[in-house]
């Protein structure tokens, strides 16, 4: 394959201005994570370590194998919600590695609200879930949690999506032969004693582990009896009575110990096999991303020099380069993985639509992973494009990457607009993982856009009853929505509310596609099976 | 010759030229005159201006490793063979989209210099910037701001450098 030859010179203006300024969003993006990973503050976490417990990340380190990676998904849940009470929204969730073998974790933080669920926990926690199944990797849950967050009680509750479908998920997963491992480590009261209760093998720590449906409170309203908490759904009580669990640990790290055990013992299949080459880094230096990525989000910037610092010896096979030349499409590696690229590189016309669906096509038939390097502003428009078939080449490349069964990435590494989302394998299209860059921006369509769109829509109507609008007018309808789509379009809004796995610094960007597709492949890749292509 | 070497994530651009056991090497503008002789496989001595320096090289996988002076080198050779897949495209005077003309920058008879901006179109949330393909005189703008613009429609017309001293 042919090294893709870049343009870029570092010396330029506009190259350092725009370096300077993403290695601002870099750094700001670290804080925010490095405040994140702190938990529920100083307080909690004393108290949290005088009841001889290790914090959820101490147990994650120790749990995986020594100097493997961890890749964690939306550290930044729940940012900036909840009165900002909620770190990381009270629950670490990632894959890591035991004894060799990818396992989703999934770690309350007792430290923030004593574990228990927001609905944004809730849904952090749910998604792990999904990961876990589409990937089929055994999952492993280290529970120290209160249960539902009872003010919020309506929106974690009722609904499908809600509390309920973690057990439902652990059921489901089990019936396919998904691993649910159970660790307790503290509290698991209520709905939360279907966590252990649930799960096909589980631990508990002895003195800080107990599981009940009512606590010693409820207990005493109840029926008036009298019981402490260790008494009630003890390690003692549950491995030599109740059975409801089935390893007994001394402490923390004793149930890491077990933990890591089982694991050794679940017997997994081999993984789908791809054609993998030792990995290789790329030509040219990754951190040149951040001077090639224009800090005015209007001005486009040519993706080729993207790929060629994010694969495999910055080489590239790319396929149709003359045609639909605003999306780039082509073969290359990603830490010695093969990989299909689709990389918008302008808007998304006719042709370029359909070029992405035949080389979709491709490597569904090769079963060859996808990555979508997604920075579009949407399909083009106007009467031309409306009457040249622009709707049904948008559905065909829709249909491809819905039916596409390979492992799908998405990466947004500049704006999400639109039905473009759709075309590049947004959130709805079920990538296996889906990670934004933090310069990224989502959403229906621009601020600007929208504004004309609502003022022209009021303008008619009011003009029908014969009034004109002032310049004022129109200035105090537009300038709210263009402020809140700013604020919803912004990445941080995104991840917090979980639209996305996470925000990562671009020069990340190998690692967790090479991790990404590792995981994937525990999963076999079935055959390609598309439906009806509107011709 | 050139030659590529990757190390530490960095490409480095060197031009070599070897007279007996002399090389000239040509890197980022500056230019070094290098003694080497080699005591047995693997095991240089290089002078380079008034230093000595003693180096291990040995052969991995699919780099070099570089012993000098106590540090360890990984350094790779690139075959920059590629064809040129990206870089900045000739300069074009058509519009790559339909959309609206924000911005004029020059008006008739300016002299302008290749790469210069000539004129901005804004579509779909993007400004698109045409840029001068050649230094020359712009012969025709022929739009205005606030125009609309069709997909390949011929925004300007510069008259060439060589063709005015030609008519000159």
């Amino acid at each position: 394959m042919e090294i893709i030859e870049t343009a870029i010179d570092t010396s330029n203006k506009e190259y350092k201005e725009n370096y300077i300024h993403y290695e601002k969003l870099a750094k700001d993006l670290k804080e925010k994570i490095a405040l994140t990973c702190k938990g529920g503050g100083e307080e909690a976490v004393k108290l949290h370590k005088s009841r001889n417990k290790m914090l959820a990340r101490e147990r994650i380190d120790a749990l995986i194998d020594p100097d493997t990676p961890f890749m964690e998904f939306n550290t930044l849940a729940a940012y900036d919600m909840y009165d900002n009470k909620a770190p990381a929204a009270g629950i670490i969730t990632g894959i890591g590695i035991i004894h060799g073998r990818e396992v989703m974790i999934v770690a309350n933080d007792a430290t923030v609200t004593g574990g228990t669920y927001y609905p944004i926990t809730v849904k952090k926690h749910l998604r792990a879930q999904e990961i876990a199944m589409e990937n089929n990797i055994p999952c492993i849950y280290l529970v120290d949690s209160g249960g539902a967050f009872l003010p919020m009680q309506d929106e974690v509750f009722p609904d499908r999506e809600h509390f309920g479908r973690i057990f439902y998920n652990q059921a489901k997963m089990s019936s396919m032969k998904i691993p649910q491992i159970a660790v307790v480590m503290g509290s698991c009261t209520a709905g939360g004693a279907y966590v252990p209760a649930m799960s096909d093998e589980t631990v508990i720590v002895k003195g800080t582990g107990t599981i009940f449906l009512g606590g010693p409170p409820l207990v005493k309203a109840a029926t008036g009896e009298e019981v402490t908490a260790e008494e009630l759904g003890g390690a003692d009580t549950h491995c030599r009575e109740s059975g409801v669990s089935d390893h007994y640990a001394l402490d923390d790290p004793d149930a890491i110990r077990i933990t890591q055990n089982i694991v050794e013992n679940l017997n997994r299949e081999e993984k789908t096999h791809l054609d993998i080459k030792p990995p290789e880094e790329p030509a040219y230096d990754i951190k040149e991303i951040y001077g090639i990525l224009s800090k005015d989000p209007r001005k486009p910037f040519e993706v080729r020099e993207i790929i060629a610092r994010i694969v495999d010896g910055s080489k590239f096979h790319e396929f149709k380069t003359l045609y639909g030349t605003t999306l780039v499409c082509g073969f290359a590696r990603i830490m010695g993985y093969p990989v299909g690229i689709l990389a918008n590189n302008g808007v998304l016309f006719s042709e370029s639509a359909l070029k992405g669906t035949h080389f979709i096509e491709l490597c569904c038939q090769r079963k060859i992973p996808l990555i979508f390097l997604q920075n579009i502003t949407g399909f083009m428009v106007g009467r031309k494009y409306e009457a040249g078939g622009i709707a049904k080449d948008g559905a065909k490349m829709v249909t491809a990457v819905t039916c596409a069964q390979v492992p799908k990435f998405t990466v947004i590494i500049g704006g999400s607009f639109g039905a473009g989302n759709y075309g590049m394998c947004g959130r709805a299209y079920g990538p296996r993982q889906l990670w934004m860059w933090p310069n990224a921006r989502i959403s229906v369509m621009g601020g600007v856009q929208a504004a004309t769109v609502l003022l022209t829509v009021k303008r008619d109507q009011l003009w029908r009853k014969g009034i004109a609008m002032t310049k004022k007018e129109e200035k105090e309808l537009t300038d709210p929505i263009m402020k809140k789509y700013e604020t919803e379009g912004n990445p941080y809004y995104s991840t917090a509310r979980i639209w996305d796995d996470g925000i990562i610094d671009p020069v990340d960007t190998r690692l967790v596609l090479g991790l990404g597709i590792s995981a994937s492949l525990n999963a076999p890749i079935p055959d390609w099976k598309p439906g009806v292509f509107r011709m | 010759m050139f030659i590529n070497y990757e190390h530490n994530n960095h490409l480095y651009n060197v031009t070599v030229e070897r007279r007996d056991n002399q090389f000239f090497i040509t890197y980022d503008n500056n230019e070094y005159t290098v003694t080497a002789t080699e005591l047995k496989p693997g095991q240089l001595v290089i002078q380079l201006a008034e230093r000595v320096i003693k180096s291990v090289i040995s052969q991995g996988d699919d780099s070099k490793f570089v012993f000098i002076d106590g540090n360890i080198f990984k350094v790779k050779r690139i075959e920059l063979t590629g064809r040129k897949t990206t870089g900045k495209k000739e300069g074009d005077l058509n519009s790559p989209i339909s959309g609206t003309v924000v911005k004029v920058k020059v008006t008739e008879g300016d002299l302008v210099k290749k790469d210069d901006v000539l004129l901005v179109i804004e579509a779909m949330k993007m400004e698109y910037l045409i840029h001068a393909p050649y230094s020359g005189k712009i012969k025709r703008i022929y739009f205005k701001e606030k125009d609309q613009i069709e997909i390949g429609q011929l925004t300007a017309e510069i008259e060439k450098e060589e063709e005015q001293n030609g008519n000159n």
